[in-house]
């Protein structure tokens, strides 16, 4: 079920007739997208190349580079769509949580189990996180903006319920949870923590900062 | 010394000069193991009897650099005046001011570090653990002067604060800020923590 929160009133948008050029360069890309995904879980970044990727989507690598520039530009294309798949687990624990800790612990530890499967391709994300092109980087925060404004909810919700103090900069707050919560993904890798773990760690972080800012 | 390990020691000198300078210039997967040794004056062969790898070799060069730096820091650490929170506050300032001076080369360490084909040997970004100690003794000092509160979990805060120096760095990725613009929000990001962290 879609649980579209109350902030974001999107209007009703009625999808336009789609040419059968643009549906079958959708098509394309959604191809592409499945194989590549398969290709660089089983691979890694660096072991999955645009021949492979062609061949296991079943077309040529100039059909892929219609549509992607480079693998760069795939493998974040990828990731994006992931982080928008979050956004109903995450929306989920948000309205299930009642304190701002559960909130956020649930809502994180959402995305860990998501990501559980998929450890290697994170990974290889946040290392290129580090050297992205601000156009990159622009789309990955579009992708990332209604996640992210969950976290500024669980923060205000907090407030509102006299749980959080009323004067903190939830921008500053907001960011060092979110930079936890990544924080909490090299550790997992690494060590091969588990998802509760991965989660239980990032939950006595979260305490850190909450204790400063509890009402 | 004999005069092969004296050479050893000079080849390897020179390979660690030109990678940093190299890495920080054009990026470090731009550079080829062939390019470091040609800026070095060494042979490819040379580099790879001194280190297994490229990854070996940007790791070898952070933790020289650092190890300069730890040096001094630990010295200076026990006259910093001020509270805790203010010592902390001077010991990452120092730091990202460090960095910051070849920040294209610290990147690339950073993101290393979350590389998922990295080396055992390989000593990733984070896990210096002659930093932490550094933090730690001044954590533990804050609580024997009663500015944070004895029941707290250090190791916690220290990673807390950990994650908000290493991440703070994605502003220079992404925008190009520089040491003093990530330091100012540091101290924002400390003095938030040491809110939680006063004796009841």
């Amino acid at each position: 079920m879609n649980h579209i929160p109350m902030r974001m009133n999107a209007p009703a948008i009625r999808p336009q007739k789609m040419t059968r050029r643009a549906m079958a360069k959708q098509q394309t890309r959604e191809k592409v997208l499945q194989a590549a995904r398969d290709l660089f879980i089983e691979r890694g970044y660096e072991g999955a190349t645009i021949r492979d990727i062609a061949r296991a989507a079943g077309m040529s690598t100039g059909a892929v580079f219609a549509s992607f520039a480079d693998k760069t530009e795939l493998f974040d294309a990828i990731l994006n769509d992931d982080f928008a798949g979050l956004l109903d687990p995450m929306q989920d624990a948000f309205s299930a949580s009642t304190t701002a800790k559960e909130a956020l612990v649930g809502m994180f530890g959402a995305a860990y189990r998501a990501h559980s499967a998929q450890l290697p391709l994170i990974q290889a994300a946040l290392a290129a996180s580090w050297t992205r092109t601000p156009e990159a980087e622009r789309l990955r925060r579009e992708s990332l903006r209604p996640i992210r404004s969950l976290v500024i909810q669980t923060l205000e919700r907090g407030v509102e319920r006299g749980e959080l103090a009323a004067k903190f900069d939830q921008r500053l707050i907001s960011d060092m949870l979110w930079d936890l919560y990544l924080a909490g993904y090299r550790p997992a890798a690494f060590e091969g923590l588990s998802v509760e773990n991965q989660t239980d760690r990032l939950a006595e972080r979260i305490e850190v900062i909450l204790t400063a800012i509890k009402a | 010394m004999g005069v092969r390990e004296t050479q050893k020691l000079e080849t390897r000198r020179k390979v660690l000069e030109s990678a940093r300078d190299l890495f920080n210039e054009i990026g470090y997967e731009e550079t080829t193991i062939r390019a470091v040794a040609e800026r070095a004056g060494v042979s490819v062969g040379s580099v790879f009897t001194t280190f297994a790898s490229k990854a070996d070799v940007l790791s070898q060069v952070m933790d020289d650099r650092v190890e300069h730096l730890y040096r001094e820091l630990e010295h200076v650490a026990k006259h910093m005046r001020g509270s805790t929170a203010d010592r902390l506050c001077s010991l990452f300032a120092i730091h990202y001011d460090f960095e910051c001076r070849r920040v294209r080369l610290f990147l690339a360490h950073i993101s290393a570090s979350f590389s998922p084909t990295l080396d055992r040997n390989t000593i990733p970004f984070g896990r210096n653990s002659r930093f932490r100690g550094m933090i730690i003794d001044m954590l533990a000092e804050g609580v024997e002067r009663g500015e944070i509160c004895p029941m707290t979990d250090l190791e916690l805060v220290l990673d807390t604060l950990m994650a908000a120096y290493a991440w703070n760095y994605r502003l220079a990725a992404a925008q190009g800020c520089d040491a003093a613009t990530m330091t100012e929000i540091m101290d924002r990001q400390i003095a938030l923590i040491f809110k939680g962290l006063k004796p009841h």
